[in-house]
């Protein structure tokens, strides 16, 4: 048509014969095309339909295994119960484990050190004892750096940390640790004799108890036998290595003014010789002791 | 008994509260609790006192007495004053401390005696291991005066001493000095740290304030600490910055810890730095010298308030080290200088 059209501009002549011709070759393409067509479309249909069998083929496949692993699925979950049982069992197997580590963390404590694992590096706990008696506990919270460090601290002031952490805290921390909880317990158990004498035993004690911090000179006024029948001794007990519960210097001194007769001087000496070798109460409790048996002896 | 001290228990009594008459008679231990029973202790005080006073008399009390419960009264209200620290330091190498707390009273008291004729010492122990020394200063004219008397506090074996701020300033080389010698160090020197509370420049100085440890008999689990605001309170409520805040809760923990802080009540920093300016010019920014002032901070608890500072939202966490650095430098006064 559009042929047609752009050659009417020519002449009318076009619209003549070569017109008519023209139009009947586009009818006879139209014509052998609409032949074609169903023809194509018969392919597309069939083409179509097999695909569609095929697609309806996989979804019953799919659909059948489904079906199969639900069936499996639910077939093993009734097979289930006994596997859940072991679970529980096993659960609590764990956690009386989990209790059982915990309880033996916390009982290291009794080792005399033992620490605690921190963001920072570990928190060491240092137990003190002395004769089977447990004492005070002292912490130290070290910062694991390159140069170690202490974060803070409950050791007493008058321990000299200082002098220790700068002898061996940066080269060798079980050294440093060693040595601090000597210091810690020669420090606890000096406390300990101090505290027992000014405690249990104070009827022997003539005037106070007198002590400095560290417990390392003792200075008192006593008696051996409280009924008051002896003369008071004065005892001076220094403690010149802090590593220590027994003293290093002992001094035993007679108050009155009269010369010391021999079993005096005796009994001053054997005293002497008690602090040096044996801990301060127990010095006492053998006084004590001696007081019995020459209660004893005037009963029989 | 000689009229001025009469005169001096009449008022030294007359300051004790009523409320804690009786404790603190009982604690001097000076009247016997016989004596103690025949006075009435409901009448109006000015005849309490007079009574007691009395009593004084028949029981021949001192100035030594006197002195030992003018001790007891500021035991009771240490409060009242303000304390200094001081830090002794030793020679290197120096034997053992083999601390005699009665060598150290006499020498202490002959070194004073010796220097100044009229004054009076007392000695009180209390703790275990520490004594209080209460001096009261004269001249070489004139008797001591009982009613400004110093006081030092003393820990045996440790090189730190608490002094309440003597008015009379002049004799501190002196009192320095018989401390010193008497603890058998080498040198003292005053510490930049005064507050009222003697019991928290304690825990600063001995590094006691911090006594939280991590161990595995800990029954507390460290991550239920409540953080300050409960943020769960109402579900209805919505914090928008639920985060932030839980970074500046942390960071305040982190810095300040959990314990109690050590109280004080003042922070003064003294600068003299020159002028820093984000913007460009100005007079200000082109002074060469450096400026000098004093900045105050001041609250009945310090540490606690700054604390709370970051939670509060009126500052940014962390905090300036100026200010968080108080309890580990020990220190509540500071010179600022540009470097």
């Amino acid at each position: 048509m559009e042929l047609a059209n752009t050659l009417s501009q020519d002449g009318e002549s076009r619209r003549g014969v070569l017109a008519h011709l023209e139009r009947l070759e586009t009818q006879v393409s139209r014509c052998r095309k609409k032949l074609e067509e169903p023809q194509s479309a018969q392919a597309v249909e069939s083409a179509l339909g097999t695909r569609i069998h095929e697609l309806r083929r996989l979804r019953d496949k799919l659909r059948a295994e489904v079906k199969q692993h639900q069936a499996r699925v639910k077939a093993s979950t009734t097979n289930v119960e006994p596997d859940q049982t072991l679970e529980i069992t096993e659960q609590e197997f764990l956690k009386r484990k989990r209790e059982n580590v915990k309880a033996i963390l916390q009982a290291y404590r009794f080792t005399g050190i033992s620490g605690k694992l921190t963001s920072r590096g570990v928190c060491v706990c240092i137990g003190t004892a002395f004769e089977g008696n447990l004492l005070d506990s002292y912490f130290v919270d070290l910062v694991m750096q390159k140069p170690p460090q202490i974060h803070h601290h409950s050791i007493p002031v008058f321990i000299p940390l200082e002098e220790i952490s700068a002898k061996y805290l940066q080269t060798n921390i079980q050294h440093f640790l060693f040595t601090l909880c000597e210091y810690l317990n020669a420090y606890s158990g000096r406390k300990y004799q101090a505290d027992r004498l000014q405690s249990d035993f104070a009827a022997f004690l003539a005037g106070p108890l007198q002590r400095n911090s560290l417990c390392n000179l003792l200075s008192f006024t006593y008696k051996a036998e409280p009924e008051g029948q002896s003369f008071p001794f004065c005892a001076r007990l220094l403690y010149k290595d802090l590593t220590t519960t027994l003293p290093t210097d002992v001094t035993v001194t007679y108050q009155g003014t009269d010369a010391l007769s021999t079993t005096r001087e005796e009994q001053r000496a054997a005293h002497e010789n008690l602090f040096f070798t044996k801990p301060l109460h127990q010095v006492f409790t053998s006084f004590a002791s001696k007081g019995d048996k020459l209660d004893m002896s005037l009963v029989s | 008994m000689d009229e001025t001290v009469s005169e001096f228990f009449r008022r030294t009594i007359l300051k004790i509260p009523m409320t804690e008459m009786m404790t603190i008679l009982k604690t001097w231990n000076f009247l016997s609790e016989n004596q103690l029973q025949t006075v009435n202790f409901r009448q109006r005080k000015e005849s309490l006192v007079q009574d007691l006073v009395l009593l004084c008399e028949e029981n021949r009390a001192s100035l030594k007495d006197a002195a030992l419960l003018d001790i007891i009264y500021t035991q009771f209200h240490r409060h009242q004053k303000v304390w200094d620290v001081f830090q002794m330091s030793k020679g290197p190498g120096e034997d053992i401390d083999l601390f005699d707390m009665e060598q150290f009273k006499s020498s202490f008291k002959k070194i004073l005696k010796r220097a100044l004729k009229n004054v009076t010492v007392s000695f009180r122990d209390a703790e275990e291991n520490a004594v209080w020394i209460r001096i009261a200063w004269g001249t070489q004219y004139r008797k001591p005066n009982q009613y400004k008397p110093a006081y030092v506090v003393y820990y045996s074996q440790t090189p730190y001493a608490f002094t309440s701020s003597s008015q009379l300033k002049s004799n501190l080389p002196l009192l320095g000095q018989a401390l010193t010698i008497a603890s058998k160090h080498h040198q003292i020197v005053k510490m930049d740290l005064r507050s009222r509370y003697l019991d928290s420049l304690k825990a600063i100085v001995f590094k006691q304030y911090n006594q939280t440890f991590e161990t595995h008999n800990s029954t507390t689990p460290l991550q239920e600490r409540s953080l300050g605001l409960d943020i769960n309170m109402d579900s209805r409520i919505i914090h928008e910055n639920k985060i932030e805040k839980e970074r500046v809760q942390r960071v305040t923990q982190e810095i300040f810890g959990d314990y109690p802080q050590p109280r004080l009540e003042f922070a003064q920093y003294k600068l003299e730095t020159k002028f820093k300016s984000d913007l460009n010019g100005g007079i200000l920014a082109e002074r060469e010298e450096p400026l000098r002032c004093l900045v105050k901070f001041s609250s009945p608890h310090l540490l606690e308030a700054l604390k709370s500072l970051a939670p509060a939202g009126i500052a940014d966490a962390p905090l300036s080290p100026l200010l968080t650095c108080i309890p580990n430098k020990g220190m509540n006064y500071f010179k600022i200088r540009d470097k």
